[in-house]
């Protein structure tokens, strides 16, 4: 698969935290998921690529566009989508025309082209019937919905999503992951999130941080696997468990190093997950 | 870390060239859609409109001087000024209050060319204003009874200080992106725009610094005696208003050394064209005009066409010469009344100004004591044809229009009936002829010079033979004129001449 997005060393410092340090990635067409807690660096590796902020170190390409020269900043945006975490709206301005304005910023002149593209968005993203609609008007559902089709006008090549499903109903997200499913064919898209389940149903790659660093860059199979034989069930909490909860069935699941004979279960992605966090946070107390 | 899934040359997207202000264009049709859809510019657009048609309605009484029109079309479009500059404010804030600015922040177009988009967004709602204008000016320049010129620079202030209160509210969001900012600034754009003109004067150099001034003149003057800079003024105000908005897209960021020369260069233009625009305005009368202005009033007759019509000549100045026809019907009812050898004197009526002092000064006359002179002024039409009639009375029974401010007697009855005995609503026009607004007691005539004494005797006497009509007062007039016009003649003996009951008391002045 070809790489349509490259970065090396990003590294970025606001005051004496550090928010990247010396991340490097290659995306490729799909949904790549980009995993990791509070504070890990996502929303800060995001915007470096959406331009929104430059880094201090390290290069990254977007679709052959190097984004450290103003014109290849500019080449940059035009290939990009861009969907920031809690996205703002001009609540006065209807669902068209907020998408129609997002358009002529991306530099879609032609006012007829222009329109039927945000007919388009609109419809891609199932808006059609409320696009007269003003924002204020409309459900968090369906102005997250703007907001990706705002995102999407243009066809960008590249689609950055910042946690798009925070605050969404199971319905909602469920009729948003189709969407950036249906996005993610045919363009490259990294979509933050917090929810693995979002990553095992949508992504074909998935990048885990912490810390403002790259912990795991691999397909969702190869985090799962992580957890191959370290997820046991037991009738009580286990106490050398990394974790451990009681699950609807009334027995416990244990993820970790399981004890000699423990009766092991099928690992998911957010064992894989947890444990690549746990062992992050082995390396910084060791 | 980092996972090579496939080592293959990266795809460059192939971008078609682009023309950067069509997306500027874009934005700015959008914009200024948005902006003429906002109610506080629906809602002043509409104040506009019946601040027009108010205007219209009551100003000139239907004989309108287009010199003047064209000023009194500069105040209304501040109405829309101030929503224009609330609300490009609002509009250039709109991404910071609603946080907008981190999705719009990287996309394709820059702060700049966004700043220079709502920069033209202004044009429509000024263009409305330039056809409300237009409308207000056309309305009295089609009518038959107009006279005069208007100028274009004067014409242009109007939609001119609408441009410069969006480049205002441009400017304060670049500057002071605060809410407070605006009302502030709109309070100081009504002082330095109304007020202090108010207070400065028109014919002060500093003045014209503000964008509207003098207008409110009470004085009609040949157009050409006006010397307003007001092509100047123009000037000042597009590059002021052209200077803050460039400042405005200059200090946005996101621009490229082209776009930043080629901003610095329009800037320098826009200053060049504002302080070439201010030093033409305040470089004050030219000299040919105080020469021409001194002409005008001392030596009216050597710039003045006369024509004549009927018996009488009327001289006026060119603008005015359509207009001696309607004083011509007027001398002629007059006339028509009178007896003796009034009702055939030839009259010079005679169109005079104080013009020496421009547009300032209250333009009193002193009255003329020239034998059958009449004066008229330049403004015609309401309580002005009552008072040209009044004039033209007083010199049938005086002789002269000097001797009308100091008579005293019964003969001052004679003039009122010649003067509005022949008018359709005469009652209305005494009221509107006399100082007081009144038809009982005793008051000052108003004249085209200087006022005649009427008491409170010989407004009853006038008033009743209003009311009695010119079939019944005509002939009496006629056949008594050689007493009713003999000086020292009493109100009474008058009253009893003419078959009205007399007022009591001796004719007594105050």
């Amino acid at each position: 698969m070809t790489t349509t997005v490259s970065a090396a060393g990003l590294s970025l410092r606001y005051g004496l935290t550090t928010a990247l340090d010396d991340v490097s990635l290659r995306l490729t067409e799909g949904v790549t998921g980009l995993l990791g807690p509070n504070g890990a660096g996502k929303t800060t590796l995001l915007r470096v690529l959406a331009t929104a902020v430059p880094a201090d170190e390290g290069t990254f390409t977007v679709l052959g566009h190097d984004p450290r020269t103003p014109a290849g900043r500019q080449e940059t945006r035009r290939v990009l989508g861009y969907l920031p975490q809690t996205p703002g709206f001009h609540p006065d301005f209807s669902a068209f025309d907020f998408v129609d304005y997002v358009a002529i910023l991306k530099e879609l002149t032609d006012r007829t082209a222009r329109h039927n593209e945000v007919r388009r968005v609109l419809a891609e993203v199932d808006l059609s019937d409320v696009r007269g609609k003003r924002i204020k008007k409309l459900s968090g559902g369906m102005r997250q919905r703007v907001a990706l089709a705002a995102a999407l006008v243009g066809d960008p090549g590249f689609l950055v999503l910042d946690e798009p499903t925070v605050g969404l109903d199971p319905e909602q997200r469920m009729r948003f992951r189709e969407l950036i499913a249906r996005a993610g064919e045919g363009r490259t898209v990294l979509l933050s999130t917090h929810q693995t389940e979002d990553v095992a149903m949508l992504c074909h790659r998935v990048v885990v941080m912490a810390a403002g660093r790259v912990r795991f860059d691999g397909t969702p199979a190869e985090l799962t696997a992580r957890a191959a034989g370290r997820v046991w069930s037991s009738s009580e909490r286990d106490p050398n468990a990394k974790a451990g909860w009681r699950t609807g069935l009334g027995v416990f699941r244990n993820v970790g190093d399981p004890p000699p004979g423990a009766e092991l279960v099928e690992p998911t992605l957010e064992d894989g997950y947890l444990l690549t966090l746990d062992g992050m946070h082995a390396e910084a107390t060791a | 870390m980092s996972t090579v899934l496939t080592e293959a040359p990266a795809e460059t997207s192939t971008a078609p060239a682009r023309e950067p202000w069509s997306a500027i264009f874009a934005l700015a049709r959008f914009e200024s859609r948005k902006l003429l859809l906002r109610i506080p510019v629906l809602f002043m657009l509409a104040a506009y409109v019946a601040w027009i048609v108010w205007r219209t309605k009551s100003g000139w009484y239907g004989y309108p001087a287009l010199q003047d029109v064209d000023r009194a079309t500069q105040t209304g479009p501040l109405l829309v000024g101030f929503a224009v500059l609330l609300c490009v404010n609002q509009a250039v804030l709109r991404s910071q209050r609603h946080d907008t600015e981190r999705l719009f922040g990287v996309l394709v177009l820059e702060p700049w060319r966004r700043t220079a988009a709502h920069a033209l967004s202004i044009l429509p709602v000024t263009g409305l204003v330039v056809l409300g204008v237009a409308a207000q000016f056309g309305w009295q320049a089609v009518k038959s009874t107009a006279v005069g010129h208007g100028s274009v620079g004067e014409l242009l202030v109007g939609p001119l200080c609408v441009l410069l209160c969006g480049a205002i509210g441009l400017l304060m969001a670049r500057l002071v992106p605060k809410p407070f900012a605006i009302p502030v600034a709109a309070v100081l754009l009504l002082v330095f725009s109304v007020l202090a003109p108010a207070s400065i004067g028109g014919g002060s150099a500093t003045a014209w610094l503000t964008p509207i001034v003098g207008e409110g003149s009470t004085k009609t003057i040949p157009s050409e005696l006006i010397g307003r800079p007001a092509v100047s003024h123009s000037l000042y105000l597009t590059g002021l208003a052209l200077t803050l908005a460039l400042l405005a897209v200059l200090i946005s960021k996101g621009r490229t050394k082209t776009s930043t020369a080629v901003l610095a260069g329009s800037l320098a233009g826009a200053i060049a064209l504002g302080v070439v625009g201010g030093v033409g305005q305040a470089a004050g009368v030219s000299s040919e005009t105080v020469a021409a202005r001194t002409v005008a009033t001392l030596n009216p007759q050597k710039v003045q066409s006369c024509v004549r019509h009927g018996r009488s000549t009327y001289c006026a100045f060119p603008e005015w010469v359509p207009r001696t026809a309607t004083w011509a019907e007027v001398t002629d009812h007059v006339q028509s009344l009178a007896g003796g050898t009034a009702q055939t004197r030839k009259l010079l009526v005679q169109q005079r100004v104080e013009a020496r002092y421009g547009m300032e000064g209250d333009g009193a006359i002193e009255p003329s004591t020239t034998p059958n002179q009449v004066t008229v002024r330049t403004m015609w039409g309401g309580p002005r044809t009552p008072e040209f009639s009044a004039a033209v009375a007083s010199v049938l029974v005086l002789g002269n229009e000097k001797a009308g401010g100091d008579v005293c007697d019964g003969r001052m009855v004679t003039i009122m009936w010649l003067a509005l005995g022949w008018t359709s609503d005469p009652v209305t026009e005494l009221r509107a002829v006399r100082l007081s607004d009144t038809v009982t007691g005793s008051s000052i005539v108003l004249s085209p010079t200087n006022g005649m004494t009427m008491t409170a005797g010989q407004t009853s006497v006038v008033r009743e033979l209003l009311a009695a009509g010119p079939s019944t007062v005509t002939p009496k007039v006629k056949a008594h004129w050689a007493e009713l016009t003999a000086p020292k003649v009493t109100t009474a003996k008058v009253a009893q001449l003419l078959g009205v009951k007399a007022p009591g008391g001796a004719d007594k002045c105050e």
